[in-house]
C-alpha cells in the first residue's frame, strides 16, 4: 500500500526487512549470532593456540553475523547496503571454507561455525545466507515500505 | 582433566521439565502458526513459566558448582544457562512487535531452541 500524501498510520511498523516472513529471518540470524558468537569467545579466549585459523575465522563469522541481523532488523538507506554485504560475506564464507575443509582438513584441526557448510549448526549457516539475499532481493522489489 | 564427570540426578528432571514446557509452547506456537494466528498473551504466560524453572535451574546449578559438583564445561554450560535465560524473553518482544503469523514462527523457533540447548546442557555436563 502507498504512503503517498498521507502520514503512515503505524509508525511503529517494522522495517521492509524485518516484517513478516523477515522477522523470523532476523530471529533466526540473532540466535545464530549467539550461539557463534558465544562459542567462539569460549574457544578464542580458552583454546587458541589448538587451531588459531579456525577460532579467528569462527570469531570473524561470529561477528559477520551480529551484523546480518543488526542490519536486517534496522534495514533504510544505510543499513540496506550493509544486510547485503554481510548476508554475501556469509555465503561465500560458507561456500569456500566448507570446500576447502573437506578438501584441506589440516588447514582446521578444529570445526568452525563454516566447516563442512555449516554441518555442525544444522546446515543452518548455508541455508541462511541464501534466504537472506533472497529476502533482501524481495523486500527491495517496490514492495510495501520497500526501496527508498 | 575434569572430562568424565558424572551427572548430578536432580539436572535431568529439571531439564525434562523445561524441554516439556517449551516443546509445549512450540507445538501451541506452531498450531497458531498454521492457522494463521499472531502469538496472545496467554502463551506468553507459558513462556513465564519456563522462564522461572529456569531461574530455579541457574539456582541449583549455582549451588551444585559452589559444592563442586558442577558441570565438566564449565563456560559452555554457563554460556547455554544464560543464552536459554534471555532466548524467549527477547523472542517474544521481536515476535509482540508485529503480530501476524509470523510472531507465532517467531515463538515456536525460539522455544525448541532453548528445549534444544536444555538438551545440550546434559551433554556439556559430563564431559566438552
Amino acid at each position: 500500500m502507498s504512503v503517498h500524501g498521507t502520514p503512515r498510520t503505524a509508525p511503529s511498523t517494522p522495517p521492509a526487512s524485518a516484517s513478516g516472513p523477515g522477522r523470523v529471518l532476523v530471529l533466526v540470524y540473532g540466535l545464530l549470532a549467539v550461539a557463534a558468537g558465544a562459542r567462539s569467545a569460549v574457544q578464542i579466549l580458552r583454546d587458541l593456540h589448538e587451531a588459531p585459523l579456525a577460532y579467528v575465522l569462527s570469531g570473524v563469522a561470529a561477528a559477520v553475523y551480529v551484523l546480518a541481523t543488526v542490519a536486517l532488523a534496522l534495514d533504510g538507506p544505510r543499513w540496506r547496503p550493509v544486510a547485503w554485504v554481510a548476508v554475501v560475506i556469509e555465503l561465500v564464507g560458507v561456500l569456500a571454507v566448507g570446500a576447502i575443509s573437506l578438501q584441506v582438513p589440516e588447514l582446521f584441526p578444529r570445526a568452525t561455525v563454516w566447516s563442512g557448510f555449516g554441518q555442525g549448526y544444522g546446515y543452518v549457516p548455508l541455508v541462511l545466507p541464501v534466504l537472506g539475499i533472497l529476502w533482501l532481493r524481495r523486500t527491495s522489489r517496490g514492495g510495501p515500505g520497500g526501496p527508498r | 582433566m575434569r572430562s568424565g564427570r558424572i551427572l548430578e540426578p536432580v539436572w535431568t528432571p529439571l531439564v525434562v521439565l523445561v524441554g516439556a514446557v517449551c516443546l509445549a509452547l512450540a507445538a501451541w506456537a506452531g498450531w497458531r502458526a498454521v492457522r494463521d494466528e499472531p502469538v496472545i498473551l496467554k502463551q506468553l504466560l507459558l513462556g513465564g513459566v519456563a522462564e522461572a524453572l529456569l531461574v530455579v535451574q541457574l539456582v541449583v546449578a549455582g549451588v551444585l558448582a559452589a559444592t563442586g559438583r558442577g558441570p565438566a564445561d564449565v563456560p559452555t554450560f554457563w554460556g547455554y544457562l544464560v543464552t536459554t535465560l534471555l532466548v524467549l524473553p527477547f523472542a517474544a518482544a521481536w515476535a509482540f512487535a508485529e503480530r501476524t503469523r509470523w510472531s507465532s514462527v517467531v515463538l515456536l523457533l525460539a522455544a525448541a531452541t532453548v528445549a534444544f540447548l536444555q538438551y545440550r546442557t546434559l551433554q556439556v555436563w559430563v564431559g566438552p
